[in-house]
């Protein structure tokens, strides 16, 4: 029973894989993205600097601030648009026609969206540190990185599931790029992507503590901020409810869609 | 009898300068940006021929034979580096802008049609791009409507319409503005049959009416022998045929097929000259070189066999015959 | 004057056929423009938020912020309503989808970047019109300056990303380094000016034109001085005519076919 269960899970494994060898093959888009990274980083380093200098303390130096920034943006671009991959297979028939192999369409997709983190995000970090370190001339202390790490890449899965999902909603309403890009701005504003939540007005914190947003962007990113970062095991937990929540809704979604592609031959 | 052709080659001569990668790594990428190694490529090699007005003639290549760039020169999408064109009396390279007045394109698999609207909309448009008088072209659109009898698929989307109802319409756009020379690429690509027996007779028909000269390229040989009298064969940028489908096939391939249905089960025709191409019970497909052996004789030696019930007889096939040329070219060293 | 009022007949109508072309989806259109808008408005959160804690970063207030988002928002929401071609100029070059339009009497540069036509552009152009207007730094009497001021950020924006795109007319497949380099055109003009330093800011003015794209413009939308006006007109001008004489440049090289070994 053992070897079975191992020989499935090494399936997947090898979507992971291939996804991240693939990956080594298209570096331009992912050049852009560091580059744009080291732009974003750097203006924002001079506006928090610009910040402290308007005399207003914002509970949080503007060293620190750029590697929050750096943090949230690790995140965010390491994780995969798959919903424009599932949203192409979808419209091209693929779906239908891996509905019968002997995996799981979502997640081979799922599988092959973490091997791409894997050939992304390290490169990315990497960026991050670099650009941080560069424009602060300071490094948070390494318990700190080695936190934003773990529950970063936490994170990370759980937002490429997300976009998984949102993907899965193409089988309903065709074209998800216009949903998608709402999400990604709720992602912005109530992940606090620029900003960390606790400086925003008291409403917008209570609404956003409803949503997964702040645990995929500030949680983690929390841990360079000097002062009262999120505290851990509260943020593992959310993170682990979303992950089984998100989980089950994409399961779901699949089964539906997949009993409809079979009843009515895609 | 017009005097003035329409198309006029002389001599046309046309290189490319290729990039070729030295190797893989970085250091041999980093030598390709910098220092790019690169050599010349003969792409038309001192080509020359001409197109009388109302003549419809098919260019036919294979991939990489200079037909594509000819074509290119010709419509003044690519300037030669030798030799004289002369396009409906313009130079195509120096005169590209009034040249554009009156030739017209229709490529099978790329459409000039807006998906979204009704052909009508794209009729208007065109009307400003060639800058056509309003009361002119409305007569236009009208006759054309009439002639390929359009109805009402003109007023509806083209995402509605058939593969086989645009590519009418496609055809219909590209003589709105009374060009005297099209190109067409590929024109029944996709078409099912009787899709594409109508279009070749579109195609056929109007250009006899309307006195439009065509210039053709397909890989579908159909298109070829319905729509054109005249055939060109580039190969490796030089002229390897040039005259009609009767007489290409005539003069450069002999044989013939015949197939065979006997009494008897297997035929066994061991003749030099003959080849077995297919062999099913009672059912017996030959090709016959006609150099070797007689059709005659081998019908004699199947009747010493086996009465024979029915039996037809072929020529070739366009494409077996356009591809015995490119070996023969080949076997000669491209001479 | 005849080719030229011909040119100018044939871009009304090719914009007229694409927006009739982007209406007749009415949902779509409808969800581009909505979601566009919500995109600008959610950008601007951020600036609204830190505003309510800091209101004046290097003498910038959230009105003065509001003003050069709006600008910005309308400029680029013209650009890509009305030279919608401009993102797909890259592809056409590279995959050789420029024949279709060498083969036409209209202009090839007009005809190219006319002949798409994005519908979320008027999804920023009435995000930034509400921008503006929420500013407060504007009013009626101040509308010929203010739209002196878009066109002339909307030129420059169009000739920038028609400079980039160009390119691959020599380098091949540039196109996703091209795209980014127009996308941070608009990512560095949303910013204050006051936050860039000496080095960064001549390349805001130079290569990459935000500054002509965003604070310029604002500037020139809320204030008279004439000379600054010419200015503005006149660096529009000058990427203009930059761009078109690199476009024909280029595509003189495209006709002698030095394209990368693509022939047949």
């Amino acid at each position: 029973m053992n070897r079975k269960r191992l020989m499935v899970l090494w399936k997947y494994v090898a979507f992971a894989r291939i996804s991240a060898r693939h990956g080594r093959y298209d570096r331009t888009e992912l050049y852009g993205r560091m580059a744009f990274f080291v732009v974003i980083l750097g203006v924002f380093s001079s506006l928090w600097r610009a910040t402290r200098e308007a005399g207003l303390a914002i509970a949080a130096d503007p060293k620190s601030l750029v590697w929050y920034l750096a943090s949230t943006e690790w995140i965010l671009l390491s994780a995969p648009l798959m919903h424009v991959d599932v949203q192409e297979a979808l419209r091209r028939g693929d779906v239908a026609y891996q509905v019968g192999r002997p995996v799981s369409y979502v997640g081979a997709t799922f599988a092959q969206g973490l091997g791409s983190v894997g050939s992304r995000s390290p490169l990315l970090a990497a960026t991050a540190f670099l650009c941080a370190f560069a424009f602060t001339g300071w490094v948070p202390p390494w318990s700190s990185l080695a936190a934003v790490v773990l529950f970063g890449l936490i994170a990370i899965g759980l937002l490429t599931a997300f976009h998984l999902a949102i993907g899965l909603v193409a089988f309903w309403i065709g074209e998800v790029t216009p949903l998608f890009w709402v999400w990604q701005k709720l992602l912005f504003v109530f992940g606090g992507l620029m900003l960390p939540i606790r400086l925003y007005p008291p409403i917008m914190q209570r609404l956003a503590a409803l949503t997964p947003f702040p645990d995929i962007l500030a949680g983690p990113a929390s841990f360079v901020l000097d002062g009262e970062a999120v505290a851990a095991h509260v943020l593992i937990l959310r993170l682990a409810m979303w992950c089984v929540a998100t989980t089950a809704i994409v399961q779901w979604m699949y089964a539906r869609a997949r009993r409809a592609l079979t009843v009515n031959g895609g | 009898m017009p005097d003035n052709p329409a198309v006029e080659l002389q001599e046309l001569t046309k290189s490319f300068r290729v990039r070729r990668p030295t190797g893989r790594g970085i250091a041999a990428r980093l030598r390709d940006v910098v220092a790019p190694q690169t050599h010349a490529v003969v792409a038309v090699d001192r080509l020359s021929f001409s197109v009388r007005s109302g003549e419809r003639v098919a260019f036919i290549g294979p991939n990489g034979a200079g037909k594509s760039t000819t074509l290119k020169i010709l419509a003044g999408i690519l300037h030669p580096d030798g030799g004289t064109v002369r396009v409906l009396g313009l130079v195509p390279s120096h005169q590209r802008h009034a040249l554009a007045f009156r030739i017209g394109t229709v490529f099978g698999q790329r459409s000039q049609l807006w998906y979204q609207l009704p052909p009508r909309d794209t009729f208007a448009l065109l009307g400003r791009v060639y800058e056509v008088d309003a009361s002119e072209h409305r007569r236009r659109i009208d006759m054309l409507v009439t002639l390929f009898e359009l109805g009402s698929l003109v007023d509806t989307p083209v995402r509605q319409l058939s593969l086989g109802e645009r590519m009418r319409c496609e055809i219909a756009a590209s003589l709105l503005h009374a060009p005297q020379l099209l190109f067409l690429d590929e024109p029944t690509i996709g078409l099912d049959v009787s899709a594409k027996a109508t279009i070749r007779e579109l195609l056929r028909a109007e250009s006899y009416r309307l006195g439009v000269t065509l210039l053709l390229t397909s890989h579908d040989t159909g298109d070829i022998e319905r729509v054109c009298d005249r055939v060109i064969v580039i190969h490796r940028g030089r002229l390897l045929w040039d005259g009609t489908l009767a007489d290409l096939r005539r003069s450069y391939l002999t044989a013939k097929r015949l197939t065979l249905w006997t009494e008897a089960e297997r035929l066994d025709v061991g003749m030099p000259g003959v080849r077995v191409i297919s062999s099913h019970s009672y059912c017996t497909e030959l090709e016959i070189d006609a150099d070797v052996t007689s059709l005659g004789s081998v019908v004699d030696a199947a009747l010493r066999q086996s009465a024979i019930r029915d039996l037809t007889v072929e020529d070739a096939p366009l494409d077996v015959v356009i591809r015995t040329m490119y070996a023969d070219a080949d076997a000669r060293g491209g001479s | 004057m005849r080719p030229r009022r011909n040119s100018i007949r044939f871009a009304a109508a090719l914009l007229a056929t694409n927006l009739k072309a982007s209406l007749m989806l009415r949902g779509a259109f409808a969800m581009q423009v909505i979601f566009m808008a919500l995109n600008n408005f959610t950008f601007f959160v951020f600036w609204w938020v830190l505003m309510r804690r800091v209101p004046e970063i290097r003498g910038w207030r959230l009105t003065d912020v509001e003003l050069l988002f709006g600008i910005v928002a309308v400029a680029v929401g013209l650009t890509i309503t009305v030279a919608g071609g401009v993102r797909y100029l890259g592809h056409l070059i590279e995959q050789g989808e420029l024949d279709t339009l060498l083969v036409q009497p209209p202009p090839v540069l007009l005809h190219a970047v006319g002949m798409r036509s994005q519908s979320s552009g008027f999804g920023d152009m009435v995000s930034g019109l509400i921008l503006i207007a929420l500013s407060g730094h504007v009013s009626w009497i101040d509308t010929p300056r203010v739209v002196v001021a878009i066109v002339a950020a909307a030129l420059v924006f169009a000739a920038s990303g028609i400079l980039f795109f160009s390119v691959a007319f020599w380098l091949g497949k540039s196109d996703t380094v091209a795209r980014q380099m127009w996308e941070l055109v608009i990512t560095f003009s949303l910013y204050p000016e006051p936050l860039f330093g000496g080095v960064l800011r001549l390349v805001l003015y130079t290569v990459i034109p935000a500054a002509w794209v965003g604070y310029m413009p604002a500037h020139v939308a809320r204030q008279a001085s004439v000379g600054q006006l010419l200015l503005l007109v006149s660096a529009a001008a000058g990427y203009l005519v930059l761009a078109a004489v690199m476009f024909q440049r280029g595509l003189r090289r495209y006709a002698s076919g030095s394209r990368f070994g693509v022939f047949g």
